[in-house]
């Protein structure tokens, strides 16, 4: 009786693990099957953006690039424009610096993103090739005829004589210009601040800047990575989005650009 | 012995139900999912619309522009009417390439032309009209890499499993690609210096 019990509940026991084992492992497949359909990876292929002026070809000074930096976020506090610059050794992987512009610009997210008024200056180094990117809400204030007309008049003769950070900087202030004009304000008030804070330079300032900005990447790269497998499953970043953090500047560390979308507008040249 | 049984009949309906309610729920987001990339694609379609009407708005100016400088080059004029008309009438993707196609070549022939003109050359209305070209071609490009991108993604997603399986079923089809020749969309570049 002990052991015909035993013997009984054997049998039932391998009875049903039979089926359940199966059905176990078909579950598990269907969920990994679930879980990973919709998965497609999207490779980081551009650098996160140190600040408004991204020199990686390091060919601009550091004094032309303050002035860069202090004009791009003088018109970022009266207007919400974003005017971005990105100095690259070479556009490669991508055929040319049209594609390379528009890619990068998107993955930045450089603009207001309410506005989308986002402007950025993508120079090539090896290829020779410089570009002004226009964002969706500026194309009405920077149309294509005027950016190739910046970049003929004030950026390549510049570009030609080797003075890359002379020849952005006149065409950001240009393209300011523009952009002022469609907001109608006055550029000139936080022009004028904009060289005396250079000139004073104080470290305590730029310190916390640095502090802030250094919390600021740590915090993304912690949550980045955290946040990821989130992103997957509510099916990754949008097609246009761009654009990380919230941003908005303020004062101090560098906070991302704010979510701007491009469409393609804007204007190239050789130099 | 009868309550091991009914033990286990309750574990297989739980299991079964557990299931259906694992495969409905799958079902539903899975239709969802189609239905909000399909609406994506038809999206960026409306972009690439967008930018090939764009560009065909541009043209007249452009034509009107030349033909100050250039009135005898009538038969280019022609057939860039043509092509314009023929891409206005456009139904589906393959009729639009097509058309795009066509005005594509005619353009860039009347830009070799155009070499012929210097005078038209530095022409400062005719250098604005041929930054909105390039900048119109440049959108129609990202457009199209977009377009592209979401047909690729949408395709993918009803070839795999497990919504293959019920793809067909829900009546998604293939999407189709917007393929227009690259070597057309580029400016010849002519020297006539040397």
């Amino acid at each position: 009786m002990h052991t015909t019990n035993t013997r009984d509940g054997g049998t039932v026991d391998v009875r049903l693990a039979g089926p359940s084992r199966r059905l176990v492992a078909a579950l598990v497949l269907f969920g990994a099957v679930f879980v990973f359909s919709g998965q497609i990876a999207h490779a980081q292929e551009f650098p996160e953006p140190s600040g408004f002026v991204n020199d990686y070809a390091d060919v601009i000074d550091a004094s032309t690039e303050q002035e860069m930096t202090a004009l791009s976020e003088a018109v970022q506090e009266a207007t919400g424009a974003e005017i971005a610059v990105a100095v690259v050794d070479s556009v490669a992987p991508y055929a040319d610096v049209e594609e390379y512009s528009i890619r990068l610009a998107s993955e930045w997210g450089v603009g207001d993103r309410e506005d989308e008024s986002g402007i950025l200056f993508v120079l090539a180094m090896q290829e020779r090739q410089v570009r002004i990117e226009v964002g969706y809400g500026l194309e009405g204030a920077v149309p294509d005829g005027r950016a190739g007309e910046i970049l003929d008049s004030a950026v390549v003769p510049a570009l030609r004589d080797d003075n890359y950070g002379e020849g952005l900087l006149a065409g950001m202030q240009q393209v300011a210009g523009l952009i002022a004009e469609e907001y109608d304000v006055d550029l000139s008030e936080q022009g004028a601040q904009a060289p005396s804070s250079r000139t004073s330079g104080n470290g305590s300032s730029s310190g916390g800047g640095r502090v802030l900005y250094f919390l600021f990447l740590m915090f993304f790269l912690g949550g980045g990575r955290l946040f990821l497998p989130l992103l997957f499953l509510t099916g990754g970043r949008g097609f246009f989005g761009g654009g990380f953090g919230a941003g908005g500047g303020g004062a101090g560390g560098f906070g991302g650009f704010g979510g701007g979308g491009f469409g393609g507008g804007g204007a190239s040249r050789g130099f | 012995m009868a309550q091991r049984r009914s033990y286990k009949g309750l574990i297989a309906v739980g299991v079964i139900v557990l299931l259906v309610v694992i495969m409905v729920s799958w079902y539903v987001s899975a239709r969802n999912s189609l239905v909000e990339m399909e609406e994506q694609v038809s999206a960026s379609w409306s972009e690439v619309e967008n930018q090939l009407k764009r560009r065909s708005d541009l043209i007249p100016n452009l034509v009107d522009t030349v033909k100050g400088f250039a009135a005898q080059e009538e038969e280019i004029f022609t057939s860039i009417a043509d092509a314009r008309a023929r891409l206005a009438g456009a139904e589906t993707v393959e009729e639009t390439a097509e058309g795009t196609r066509e005005l594509n070549s005619a353009l860039s022939r009347l830009l070799v032309v155009v070499e012929n003109y210097p005078e038209l050359r530095s022409n400062e209305n005719f250098l604005r009209l041929q930054d909105e070209l390039a900048g119109t071609e440049n959108r129609i490009a990202v457009a199209r890499r977009r377009y592209n991108e979401r047909v690729r993604q949408f395709n993918t997603r009803i070839r795999m499993l497990p919504t293959s399986l019920v793809a067909s079923q829900l009546g998604f089809e293939a999407k189709t690609y917007f393929e227009v020749d690259d070597e057309d969309l580029e400016v010849p570049e002519v020297d006539f210096d040397s």
